[in-house]
């Protein structure tokens, strides 16, 4: 073809961050029930996945397991900056998944670092054409089933050439087969001017601050169903609504040090958003907290007593422990596999636990974001209680066994196109040694007067790691504070600093836990991993530590800009302190 | 006569620019973008950045530029009959390039080769000129870095003996061309894909049957610091068929046939284009009980208007771009005729134009077609090769050695790529030529004084120098016999100095809309010997199962 398929693409800023918002509704259960007779996806999938594994279960190597997985999904996204709309878009497709396992579950063709062997994903008609259907599954089951049975093969030779490894378990669990069939939505039609409009409306806040430099406000609303069909004869079929709104800032200091607040909000529909008026008073927030950073001075190295906000603790919680709680952590030579011989032993202070609970769809009322029934290797979601009064006790399950966790509990999962590996859902802390939030404060004081240190540290806000990139792309994830106070022992008002950097060893911090708030907070957010971005939240109280280690941040050494912004050209109020340079 | 009209029409927009400038100058509420809300917003900013625009320590900039690409697109795709993505997309994507320096050296290279963002759809000014003053301030203070960071690189190197200025001088043009629309109705059309790509259902042994279209409105915007001020649009209206099948060797055969127009109503009717679906899957039909082309082959080859568009495309266009060497080297340009000018580089009966003030030649329409490029500088006909001597390069701003100006080919890939000299409308013409079936008679001839059985003739190429459709055309009885899995090998720069032996007197325009729009037209080719080899299929095999039965057939 003479025509290459270039399109233009947009780099839609997307923003894949673990971030705040207490104010969120849950994801939308679809009703349960009998699916539609005439479901022709689902049966011509079931067809195809019959009619594959009897032909490829006779060839050499042989396929032991074929799973089919279709996203359906159904995509508005308009994005907005300074009041005008920079984009809006409408998306409707259908991406399948073929995994293919040749060889047994024992030794197969995913062994060590060859997962990527198992899966191939391509566009999938969207319309319910059984033949068109058909057709390219087949394309993509035989192109799978070449991969894998070539990776097979080294597999197998390697297997025999190397040393032993030291964990000697199967590449894949046993497990009964599941079936789940929720009827479509009836979905109403979306309303892009809707859409359009929120974010106009939302963008334009910043257009009053000349010190945000760049902003932006983008709505996604997102319908999907899942349908999942296996050789073991799993036929599971779930769905999906959520609305999720990001709105991102920036400005800079006049030291080249860049400064961003994100927030985001989700909901299961449009109308569930909080009001406009709560969305534009946390744009003014956003402005004037950046306004804030500008000013603050920046942090000094500082090691000592600090005090963390649930939703701050969620987030450090979710990066520095929820992480390392991964099953397939504990296995990939490439690993730390800080916990995998921690089994039954403390890795906490007795008085937190930590559960992981995929099942809960509403925490005191706010909805958690980290909700399913069934994971995306079509494992019922269970409740998994990881660390028990500071003893750790189990992982988060995918189906690639670990030493001593041979089955999946429900945490297998994956976007569209990747592997599952063991993930994080509702990352649950919870604590039996709580105290008000207020005393917290004090007793944050009376640790900074009996360590004899200048002042505390109090972390309003954590950004668990965020990116402008695309959302096909694994993102590696740090913790940055952004919003952090200085916190005298004296009657002195807290003090915004800028810059801070936690250092040290993070879970090392952790064991130095003294106590918490009696009342829980959630952060929904995306979470970004090798197996790509799903949907998370993570619940915790306050928490007050003895000792963070922070650092100064590296940052840019770019100025302001030097013009001040449109609009502004004849204001001194937006002249950036020292930009320098006009004429 | 369409080509001295347009180029009389070309003198005109000239004479008028530079007549109206002073006045302009005078009467700047008189500009012309008055009526543009983006051309305005990105006047406003650029007045702005060139008065205040300025570091400490740092020069102000000589040169500024602004581009919106406003990129409409409409994409559907069709697999087997059903309809697999459609896709409506629109952005406005900005480029800004700031140089800091003069015309003899400046900051263009590295980071300060220019700034992006993403524009508003709306024309909300202060919105518009925000993403504007941030690139440009992004762009300003990069420039700056670049041009230390390339100094102290000039510092290591040898100067040059002719030194090369950094940037060509060029005179302001003003010229406001009417907008580009998409508007239609996507259903007709996606019937087409659906009803094209059905064709396996008849033809089982298709393997895989595919069908897409790509509808744009481009619409460009263009300021400088220079005075420049452009506003053009058009549309590009694409269809593809791509089908494809095994041999029973495991062989694998594709064949493809593609639409591409500037206005719709050129667009192939339903039946036309299904009709070409079935044509195709009957080649495939064909060439799939085709025999397999023999090992070796060398002698003459003939090449169809089709294929030698394509040949002149791959080995002629790309050699001869003014294309500036890294920083350091001393060439003149890069590519295979760098240091070929003034000297042969084809037979002496051709010769190469490149115009892009043609909107279509011998009847067909060129896809090439511009008035004025993405710098900013009006397009020219350039005589590239004059009886097989290369006496020219297609340039942008950015100078060769010999090679001060620009000659209107600076063009941009949509949407942010930078401007470079680029192919518009590539023309070949032979002072001597003979009909199609002279030249077959003459590719007989060739062969019966080396004794050989028969020669070849290509239809069409296939990607990376493979033969799509090649016949034997046998000297015995001079029937043609459809073969398959050849590819092409020592076609170069020589052979088509040397070897090139005869040209038809047909034309082929071959429309190419990906990256940037350009078109090629030539005559048949006869080469007197070329090597024809039997392409590698050993990783090509026949799927493990067969592919589904339909659902139809139960």
């Amino acid at each position: 073809m003479k025509s290459s398929r270039h399109a233009v693409r947009l780099a839609v800023v997307l923003i894949c961050a673990f971030s705040s918002n207490p104010t969120v509704a849950a994801p939308e259960a679809g009703q349960k029930g009998a699916t539609q007779k005439d479901d022709i996806l689902l049966s011509s999938m079931q067809t195809e996945l019959q009619r594959a594994q009897g032909q490829l279960s006779k060839q050499d190597p042989g396929l032991y397991f074929l799973s089919y997985s279709v996203h359906e999904d159904d995509s508005l996204v308009a994005v907005a900056s300074q009041g005008a709309l920079l984009t809006s878009a409408h998306d409707s497709r259908r991406t399948a998944d073929v995994v293919v396992r040749v060889g047994a579950p024992g030794l197969d063709n995913t062994h060590l670092g060859n997962r990527v062997s198992a899966i191939d994903s391509g566009a999938l008609p969207r319309e319910d054409d059984r033949d068109a259907i058909a057709r390219v599954l087949w394309q993509l089951t035989y192109q799978e089933y070449r991969k894998a049975a070539s990776a097979y093969l080294n597999v197998k030779t390697s297997s025999e050439v190397q040393a032993k490894e030291e964990d000697t378990s199967p590449d894949f669990s046993i497990e009964k087969p599941s079936t789940h069939l929720e009827s479509a939505h009836a979905a109403a039609s979306p309303d892009q001017a809707a859409l359009e409009k929120l974010v106009r409306e939302y963008s334009e806040g910043f257009r009053k601050y000349p010190y945000v430099y760049t902003s932006v406000a983008s709505a996604t609303i997102e319908r999907g169903r899942q349908l999942y069909v296996s050789s073991e004869g799993s036929r599971v079929v779930t769905s999906s609504r959520l609305t999720r709104v990001a709105i991102e800032a920036q400005t800079r200091a006049d030291d080249g040090m860049d400064l961003i607040r994100v927030e985001t909000f989700q909901a299961g529909s449009l109308d569930q958003l909080p009001p406009a008026t709560e969305i534009a008073a946390r744009v003014e927030k956003m402005a004037t907290d950046l306004k804030a950073l500008r000013d603050a001075p920046v942090a000094e190295p500082y090691d000592g007593p600090a005090l963390l906000s649930g939703r701050a603790s969620a987030v450090f919680f979710h990066e520095v422990l929820g992480h390392r709680l991964e099953g397939h952590r504990q296995r990939g030579e490439d690993e730390g596999q800080t916990f995998t011989k921690k089994v039954n032993q403390p890795v906490l202070p007795d008085f937190l636990s930590v559960a992981d609970d995929p099942t809960q769809s509403v925490l005191d009322g706010v909805p958690l974001s980290g909700f399913y029934e069934y994971d995306d290797e079509g494992m019922p979601a269970q409740r998994v209680e990881v660390i028990q009064n500071g003893i750790l006790k189990n992982f988060l399950m995918s189906r690639m066994p670990i030493k001593g966790f041979a089955n999946s509990n429900g945490h297998g999962r994956a976007q569209a196109g990747l592997m599952p590996t063991g993930r994080q859902g509702n990352l649950i802390v919870s604590s039996s040694k709580t105290v008000k939030d207020s005393d917290l404060r004090q007793l944050l004081k009376d640790e900074i007067k009996k360590e004899s240190k200048p002042y505390g540290l109090y972390f309003e806000d954590i950004q668990g790691g965020f990116t402008l990139t695309q959302r096909t792309l694994p993102q590696a994830f740090e913790v940055l504070p952004i919003l952090v106070w200085r916190v005298y022992a004296d009657d002195r008002p807290d003090e915004l600093v800028r810059g801070v950097n936690i250092v040290g060893t993070p879970l090392a911090a952790m064991e130095r836990i003294l106590a918490t708030g009696n009342h829980p907070e959630v952060f929904n957010g995306i979470c970004g991993a090798e197996s790509g971005n799903v949907a998370v939240s993570a619940v915790a109280p306050a928490m007050l530590f003895s000792e963070i280690e922070v650092q100064k941040q590296a940052h840019s050494l770019n100025r302001p800009p030097i013009l001040p912004p449109p609009g502004f050209e004849k204001s001194d109020a937006a002249q950036p302190s020292n930009a320098g340079g006009r004429p | 006569m369409i080509r001295r009209g347009l180029r009389l029409a070309v003198l005109v927009l000239l004479s008028v620019t530079i007549f109206a400038l002073p006045l302009l100058a005078q009467q700047k509420e008189m500009s012309p973008s008055d009526a543009d809300p983006v051309l305005q917003a990105m006047e406003t900013e650029l007045e702005r950045s060139k008065t205040a625009l300025k570091l400490d320590q740092v020069a102000a900039a000589y040169y500024i530029e602004y581009r919106i690409y406003d990129v409409d697109s409409y994409e559907g795709e069709a697999a087997f009959g059903a309809i697999r993505n459609t896709d409506r997309t629109r952005l406005r994507f900005l480029r800004v390039v700031v140089r800091i320096g003069d015309y003899k050296q400046d900051s263009y290279y590295g980071q300060g080769s220019g700034s992006y963002g993403i524009v508003p759809l709306e024309d909300d000014p202060i919105a518009i000129r925000h993403q504007i003053w941030d690139a440009t301030d992004r762009a300003y203070k990069a420039a700056a870095e670049a041009l230390t960071a390339k100094q102290a690189l000039l510092k290591q190197l040898a100067p040059p003996d002719e030194p090369v200025d950094d940037f060509a001088h060029a005179e302001p043009v003003q010229s406001i061309g009417p907008l580009a629309k998409l508007d239609f109705d996507p259903q007709p059309w996606l019937a087409m894909l659906q009803s094209a790509s059905a064709v396996y259902k008849d033809e089982p042994e298709l393997e895989s049957a595919g069908a897409m279209l790509r509808f744009q409105a481009i619409n460009r915007y263009f300021v400088n610091s220079e005075g420049t001020v452009v506003r053009s649009g058009y549309n590009n209206f694409e269809m593809d068929i791509g089908l494809s099948a095994q041999a029973s060797d495991g062989m694998k055969l594709e064949r493809s046939h593609s639409y591409i127009e500037s206005k719709i109503k050129d667009m192939p009717s339903a039946a036309d284009f299904h009709a070409q679906a079935v044509q195709l899957a009957g080649t495939l039909k064909v060439l799939r009980n085709a025999p397999v082309v023999d090992e070796e082959y060398r002698g003459p080859v003939l090449f169809s208007a089709d294929a030698a568009s394509t040949v002149f495309l791959d080995f002629v266009g790309e050699n001869i771009l003014g294309r500036r060497p890294r920083l350091g080297q001393t060439a003149r340009t890069v590519g295979q005729f760098a240091s070929s000018y003034k000297t042969r580089v084809l037979p002496d009966f051709l010769s190469v134009v490149d115009d892009p003030t043609l909107a279509s030649f011998a009847g067909q329409p060129l896809l090439g077609n511009y008035q004025i490029d993405d710098e900013g500088v009006p397009a020219a006909p350039v005589t590239v090769v004059d009886k097989g001597i290369l006496v020219n390069y297609l340039m942008g701003r950015e100078p060769i050695r010999g090679f001060p100006s620009s000659n209107g080919h600076g063009r941009a890939r949509v949407p942010s790529n930078p401007a470079g000299p680029s192919v518009g409308n590539l023309i070949v013409t032979a002072s001597e030529s003979l009909p199609p079936a002279e030249l077959k008679k003459k590719l007989l001839e060739i062969c019966q004084q080396r004794d050989l059985p028969y020669g070849y003739f290509v239809g069409t190429m296939g990607p990376q120098n493979s033969l799509r459709l090649l016949h034997k055309v046998w000297v015995k009885d001079g029937h043609e016999e459809l073969v398959r899995g050849g590819v092409l090998e020592g076609l170069d720069a020589r052979a088509l100095r040397s070897d090139l032996v005869a040209a038809g007197n047909d034309v082929n325009v071959e429309n190419r809309p990906q990256n940037i729009p350009h078109s090629i037209a030539s005559p048949s080719l006869l080469f007197d010997e070329l090597d024809v080899k039997r392409v590698t299929t050993n990783k090509d095999k026949l799927p493990e199962y067969a592919a589904p039965d339909l659902a139809s057939a139960k």
